[in-house]
């Protein structure tokens, strides 16, 4: 629709220093690390060489331990549905107003807005040999107080302190998409339900996880985007020693300790090309044309 | 009545177990920073690694928090974080406004493929631009530069988005008034469509200026000088360096750098528990 009156070089005009910026610092950067990781890059002298696919046959193998980095990435997919079931949760909790509701909703954002490099700190405290976490399993009775757990130096259990720092910073997120979520869950079909007899849980199955399926949607692919992207969690609390390292971290320690820029790029696309196919799916449920603005059909 | 006389007992199990979810919730999202005031606060420190009396200040004092600001440079940090997300943030409005105005309201050759790459852009891992960005950056003599902290930020994908969202869905009878009267696209746009985008440019500016503030990732990269790096980078690398041996300083650091987040959200949290922007965030 052409507005009377309204050229196109004006809207030229406004998006022309967005693109700019964007075009130097988002859309080159994709392209360039695509061509990189067909090269080598020599950092002292700046000067590339095409290598073919060297890269990306280096990838493949074992010492080069990438395997086991893409493997913690899948590892970390378990946030997924401890995100969906404690979100919900708490967002059922705390959907129906009661004193004091709003600041205990604030209360529980309260991680996802501290900078996670800083609360990383405290829970690298919390998960000491003689720190918080095993005192309190140890009053549990639950490990014994003279052989405590390594937590973030046994490689077997590594990971999981890691994986649960993530579910404490992003689960208030979770908590306020749900909660928008079941403001919309139509109150009638609630009445109704009650005037059939139905009782709390078969309520929460028939008539709010059906209304509640689009957001359960949105939140489970974001969850999945995220948890394949992880990085700094396990960059803060482990360094990305005692095999926690998940792929990103393994493309930025190629990088920057490992001055392997065109090896880092290679890896860095496989990611790249996983979170891009996550993204077409995305638009293929969830884009204006998608099956969700048309009630689920189609 | 009889009937509501035996239910009693299950409506109170549901009272009960509704309420202590809720406490479980809260204390799981609060006790890193409860622990942390709470050890900050003590001066007799023998308790700080036993559960629970950690969670109360032992013999309580302000003596570690005074040291902080003797030992680390949190004034300088926090006015360095306070200049990074502020011009973060106005870089942002400046570029992210007119470009949602026109992908919403004016019709120009491209506009479709734009707002497509603009998309796109929002769910590929912004992590694996950095090595690119470090090195255009280094090309370009930005390398420990604020302005190589900022300007690689500015042109937020998700700023353009919901920008343009917000101006979409403005009445256009308003605006072509506005025209009809004889006021250019520009006039329009300031005078007339800002400020009935009011809400959502506060929105924007909120997420952009505690993203900034909180990003450790490109700003460790860009800069060198200990004088120049934000809160989060400064203080992470203090307390995991030189003063990772006193865990009461630590802690302390670790309170007195949070307080002025806490403070910051306690006045904006409307912006962060609104569904409209957690939604659209989330797109």
């Amino acid at each position: 629709m052409a507005l009377p009156g309204v050229r196109p070089a004006t809207g030229w005009l406004f998006v022309a220093p967005f693109c700019a910026v964007f075009a130097v610092f988002t859309l080159w950067p994709l392209g360039y690390n695509a061509w990189l990781a067909l090269h080598d890059y020599f950092l002292q002298t700046g000067h590339t060489q095409w290598n073919g696919f060297a890269n990306f046959v280096m990838l493949t193998w074992p010492e080069r331990e990438f395997g086991p980095a893409l493997k913690n990435s899948l590892i970390f997919l378990v946030l997924v549905p401890m995100l969906q079931i404690a979100g919900l949760g708490l967002a059922l909790l705390l959907h129906r107003p009661f004193p004091a509701v709003g600041l205990i909703r604030a209360l529980c954002y309260v991680p996802v807005i501290i900078a996670m490099s800083i609360a990383a700190v405290v829970w690298r405290q919390a998960f000491a040999a003689d720190g918080l976490v095993n005192s309190f399993l140890a009053t549990l009775g639950l490990v014994s107080p003279q052989d405590p757990p390594l937590w973030f130096s046994r490689e077997n259990l590594a990971l999981y302190p890691v994986i649960l720092f993530a579910f404490w910073k992003n689960l208030g997120f979770y908590m306020v998409l749900y909660l928008a979520g079941l403001q919309s869950v139509p109150r009638e079909q609630h009445e109704a339900a009650i005037l059939d007899g139905a009782n709390r849980l078969e309520r929460l199955r028939h008539v709010t996880l059906p209304a509640l399926q689009p957001v359960i949607l949105l939140c489970t692919l974001l969850a999945t985007i995220y948890a394949l992207k992880a990085m700094q969690e396990p960059l803060y609390l482990t360094r990305g020693s005692a095999h926690t390292t998940t792929a990103l971290l393994y493309v930025w320690n190629a990088a920057f300790y490992g001055h392997q820029f065109g090896y880092a790029a290679a890896a860095g696309l496989i990611i790249t090309v996983i979170c891009l196919l996550l993204a077409v799916f995305q638009f293929r449920l969830l884009g204006d044309q998608g099956r969700l603005r048309h009630g689920g059909e189609a | 009545m009889n009937q509501r006389h035996s239910l009693r007992p299950v409506t109170w199990l549901m009272v009960g177990g509704r309420h202590a979810g809720i406490a479980l919730f809260t204390v799981f999202a609060l006790f890193p920073f409860v622990w942390a005031a709470s050890v900050a606060l003590s001066t007799d420190t023998s308790y700080m690694w036993v559960f629970p009396q950690a969670f109360i200040p032992h013999k309580p004092g302000l003596g570690w928090l005074i040291r902080v600001f003797h030992e680390i440079e949190l004034l300088v940090y926090l006015r360095n974080s306070l200049l990074i997300a502020s011009l973060t943030t106005l870089g942002v409005l400046l570029l992210a406004v007119p470009c949602g105005y026109a992908l919403a309201l004016i019709d120009f050759p491209g506009r479709q493929a734009l707002f497509g790459l603009i998309i796109l852009t929002m769910m590929l891992p912004t992590e694996t631009m950095i090595i690119p960005n470090f090195l255009t950056c280094i090309h370009l003599g930005l390398l420990d530069t604020w302005t190589g902290t900022i300007v690689p930020n500015i042109a937020s994908a998700l700023g353009a988005f919901m920008m343009r969202q917000a101006f979409t869905d403005l009445p256009r009878e308003t605006l072509d008034a506005a025209r009809v009267d004889g006021a250019s696209e520009w006039q329009v746009l300031w005078r007339i469509a800002l400020p009935l985008a009011l809400p959502m440019a506060g929105a924007l500016a909120t997420l952009t200026f505690v993203a900034a503030w909180n990003d450790y990732l490109w700003p460790q990269v860009i800069l060198n000088s200990q004088d120049k790096v934000p809160l989060a980078v400064g203080i992470f690398h203090d307390l995991t360096g030189e003063f990772s041996t006193s865990t009461s300083l630590l802690m302390a650091a670790i309170t007195v750098s949070v307080i002025p987040v806490l403070a910051g959200f306690a006045l904006t949290q409307r912006y962060f528990l609104s569904s409209t922007l957690v939604g659209r965030q989330a797109i």
